[in-house]
């Protein structure tokens, strides 16, 4: 039987090409089970720039008025305003529309509950099992509610971010700083917010087209133009946010990329600084994190990889800052989500606070070396792949929550399926860049000896 | 679903039983045929159905520009989104024309030179009702063929899928009522009418017309005692031009000494009138005015389906004219319009349909006509109704199984071949003596037979009504 790689329906919700396997009625079945599942009560969405997003935003809203939910609409925003305005609005759930970092021909319905949390693994699996069931919640024509649009959420979203952390100290000197927001949501609020907060702006990419104008995901690679705009017009430091504005990365003054990774080591760095408290990460997260915890005396805990669990350890460990380490910094004071935007005002802060530059904040840190790698994989083989280097790696401790983790003495490595796409992840961290490559090649010839396709 | 509600399209005394409600109630509440696609929301009507003829009406006319408006019932947002998503997956270009009557629509279609479009509303149908009405590139409905031909793309649904790149990622809104008035003052002599300055009442039934009517009326100087016209009102009765929806039409008229009262369905096709004496007329009298008043003009080829008043045959033949009679819908009568050159047309109804204005149902068109009449003859509508012939039509149906329906229509034919009783075969059967007809057909929105009588006397209308009922049930 011929495989359907454009497709994938999973806890983490449902994705797929626009044009094959995305189709209309496919998306008015999952927001119809979404409106089911939340009974009906008010649903909050937003999408990404996306040129497919008007045709999923109609057929969401379709399916969702049909349950009897009332609708509020935020259109075009990025995927952490939708979780603001959950909150904001107590409403019963949001469906955020975007593929995050898929390329332009995929989009994606993202489901967040009451909580403004994505859907923990439980809330999923009963989702998904309305959706197969297909006995959704119909109401009669006099019961079913409009559409209600929401213009000021995003200026919300901003506000909301001032009035914990203020602008900017006056009488330091005045930053200026780069913006690349990917043509994406983060085009309409990102320039808006470095305004608020009182620094400089040169800003690129911001027409919200849904035009890639670069690869999606805020890696070194993608950065090219955003490190030029730095160097050209001088600027302190560069910010470059995903196509739904939940993952930050940065560029130094210097116009390097610093690497992903360490957008949640400087947040946490601020934030441990103003208010002691645990940090939360996923596994696949820097070590450099548990050195600037270490450093101001917190503890740092470690959950399974997606947002969605590393909330809800954050919840549980009663945690002052968390995220990942793609990016996604996430501050319950102001959003108990991955916010672009909330990255970006801690970092600015930071700079202002201490007068450091990016490079200077950077010299400061252990500088561990990370490579990550894809290696395509047959959904039906990941087991089998994750049950071998479990056994082979059997004398050195291991993390087995989600893939397999293992920590050796010089460096650690993770191997996991992806929820959203046919491969296995490779990551490895290791004090030095020859000894990450040495563990990298050692795993990668082990699994590819297994035949993956 | 309630047995009222299954029962909304009957006229005359029902012959349903009770039990034959309840299992009705299911087989009723979806009917997708040559007029569209129509069910109540919340059972049958669902938002994966309108996506799926959406896509299949996207496929049909291989993308393009498709305009998008419905009328006031709450359903209205859902189907909307559902009807733009499907249209947007298979590349349409989609404009928005918010809520509108259907022939604002008709009209935009051609102005804007549209593939064609989609018009939510259930038309007369009751509020839990919705229904998809498809217009083609000349603002006319899908004929027989053409609709077919759409129902083998649905269910056949292998649909047209437009890629990331292709797909439009905007649709845009645009005012459809505005051209339609233009068009409408262009049609009419504005300023003879402006002149008598007519005190006017008009239902609008709180639905689309409520955008349209009051300020057409306005534009012709009419002294306008609008009711009902709170498009975000629920629909005060059903919105349907008849004896018990126009009693508060008429105690306007009254109090307000009105010349005349327009009562509207849900989207502008379907016209009533009360006199300005408080006389309701019966709504087969819409098209037979319209047609004393246009034959008196001037004369030329009537085009109305096969079950509408035989007043329209002695009118026409007062004035030297013929008429044109078609299967039961509207797009048969429009196409024959356009064959015939017809200079005025409709059905039984309360649909008339204007050439100077479209080829389609307009009840706004139908009003100028009036009103122009009015006030270049000065004669009072009473009076104008008064010279209609009257006669005694009954309507009456019989629910039958859905399996037993069509046989039963043909052992009728056989019967009446073998008795060579003659008859026309248009649409149905129907049987004509000197003094009056019977017609019997299959509905296209029910699993009933629709008989129909017309006589000069109420004695020998029920006679007939007895032969033909006999018949049928033998």
């Amino acid at each position: 039987m011929r495989a359907i790689p454009s497709l994938k329906i999973s806890i983490s919700g449902v994705r797929g090409v626009v044009g094959e396997s995305l189709t209309p009625t496919l998306l008015v079945r999952f927001a119809q089970a979404f409106g089911t599942y939340t009974g009906p009560g008010t649903i909050v969405i937003g999408r990404d720039t996306r040129t497919s997003g008007e045709m999923v935003r109609q057929a969401v809203v379709a399916g969702l008025l049909s349950t009897g939910c009332r609708v509020v609409d935020l259109d075009i925003c990025p995927v952490p305003t939708v979780q603001l305005l959950v909150r904001e609005r107590r409403a019963s759930g949001g469906i955020a529309i975007t593929a995050s970092h898929n390329p332009a021909e995929w989009n994606a319905l993202k489901f967040i509950n009451s909580a403004g949390l994505f859907l923990a693994d439980a809330q999923a699996r009963q989702l998904l099992d309305i959706y197969h069931q297909g006995g959704y919640r119909k109401v009669s024509g006099g019961e079913m509610r409009a559409v209600e649009p929401s213009a000021g959420a995003v200026d919300l979203h901003i506000k909301a971010i001032i009035d914990v952390l203020g602008p900017l100290p006056a009488g330091a000197r005045k930053l200026r700083v780069a913006i690349d927001s990917c043509n994406g949501a983060g085009s309409i609020v990102g320039p808006r917010l470095l305004d608020a907060l009182g620094v400089e702006v040169v800003s690129i990419n911001v027409t919200p087209d849904g035009l890639f104008p670069r690869g999606a995901e805020p890696v070194p690679e993608n950065l090219g133009a955003l490190c030029a705009a730095v160097r050209e017009h001088g600027c302190d430091v560069g910010f470059a946010q995903d196509m739904d504005a939940d993952r930050l990365a940065i560029v130094s003054e210097n116009g390097e990329p610093i690497g992903e990774e360490y957008t949640l080591v400087l947040a946490t760095q601020y934030v441990l600084g103003r208010e002691r408290g645990p940090v939360v990460a996923n596994l696949a997260t820097t070590d450099a994190l548990d050195a600037v915890a270490q450093s101001f005396g917190c503890p740092i805990y470690r959950s399974k990889i997606g947002e969605a669990n590393v909330t809800e350890e954050m919840g549980r460990r009663g945690a002052v800052i968390g995220g990942e380490g793609n990016g996604g910094v996430i501050f319950p004071r102001i959003n108990f989500a991955r916010d672009s935007l909330v990255g970006m005002a801690l970092v600015l802060h930071l700079m202002a606070e201490t007068g450091q530059t990016i490079s200077g904040l950077m010299a400061e840190l252990p500088r561990p070396f990370m490579l990550k790698e894809k290696m395509a994989c047959r959904s039906d083989k990941i087991r089998s792949v994750l049950r071998m280097v479990r056994d082979e790696y059997m004398q050195w401790p291991m993390d087995l929550r989600d893939g397999v983790k293992v920590m050796m003495p010089d460096g650690w490595f993770l191997v996991r399926g992806s929820n959203t796409e046919p491969i296995i992840r490779l990551v490895v961290e290791a004090k030095s860049e020859e000894k990450a490559r040495q563990i990298i090649e050692e795993v990668r010839g082990r699994i590819s000896e297994m035949g993956l396709n | 679903m309630s047995p009222d509600r299954a029962w909304k399209f009957a006229n005359g005394a029902s012959e349903l039983s009770l039990e034959f409600f309840h299992k009705k109630a299911i087989l009723n509440s979806l009917k997708i045929g040559i007029s569209g696609v129509r069910g109540v929301v919340g059972e049958t009507f669902t938002p994966e159905l309108a996506v799926a003829f959406a896509q299949a009406f996207g496929s049909y006319l291989d993308s393009g520009r498709i305009l998008v408006c419905c009328d006031t019932r709450s359903s209205g947002p859902m189907v909307f989104a559902a009807v733009v998503a499907g249209l947007l997956a298979t590349g349409c270009e989609v404009v928005d024309l918010g809520v509108c009557p259907t022939p604002s629509l008709q009209i935009a279609v051609r102005q804007l030179m549209a593939e064609g479009g989609i018009s939510i509303t259930a038309g007369h149908n009751p509020e839990p009702w919705n229904a998809l009405k498809f217009v083609r590139s000349d603002g006319l409905y899908l004929n027989a063929m053409q609709a077919d031909e759409l129902l083998d793309i649905f269910h056949q649904a292998e649909f047209a899928k437009a890629r990331w790149n292709g797909i439009h990622s905007k649709v845009e809104r645009r005012d459809a009522v505005a051209p339609h008035l233009e068009v409408l003052a262009n049609a009419f002599d504005v300023e003879a009418i402006r002149q008598r300055r007519l005190t006017v009442a008009v239902d609008c039934c709180n639905s689309s017309c409520s955008l349209l009517s009051p300020r057409w009326l306005a534009a012709l100087g009419c002294n306008v005692l609008a009711i009902n016209d709170d498009p975000t009102a629920p629909f005060p009765h059903a919105p349907e031009p008849g004896t018990e929806t126009m009693a508060q039409l008429r105690a306007v008229v009254g109090a307000g000494h009105a010349d005349i009262g327009f009562a509207h369905d849900a989207d502008g096709e379907r016209l009533g009138i009360v006199t300005e004496s408080g006389e309701i007329l019966s709504e087969e009298a819409t098209l037979a005015i319209a047609s004393e008043i246009q034959l008196s003009r001037e004369t030329g080829p009537v085009v109305t389906n096969i079950s509408t008043s035989m007043a329209i045959d002695r009118i026409a033949a007062r004035h030297g004219a013929t008429v044109i009679r078609t299967p039961v819908g509207q797009a048969f009568v429009s196409e024959a319009m356009i064959e015939a050159r017809g200079v005025v047309g409709g059905e039984g109804s309360g649909g008339v349909i204007v050439p100077r204005v479209q080829w389609t149902h307009d009840s706004a068109a139908a009003i100028g006509l009036i009103l122009e009449h009015l006030a270049r003859t000065e004669e009072p509508v009473s009076a104008l109704a008064a010279r209609l012939p009257r006669f005694t039509m009954l309507k009456h149906n019989i629910a039958v199984e859905p399996d037993r329906i069509h046989s039963l229509l043909q052992r009728l034919h056989e019967e009446l071949k073998q008795e060579k009783i003659d008859y026309d075969e248009t649409d149905g059967i129907k049987v004509s003596w000197q003094d009056g007809w019977v017609h019997a057909r299959i509905s296209n929105t029910e699993s009933i037979i629709r008989i129909i009588v017309e006589a000069e006397t109420a004695v020998r209308a029920h006679e007939l009504l007895d032969w033909a009922r006999d018949r049928v049930k033998r």
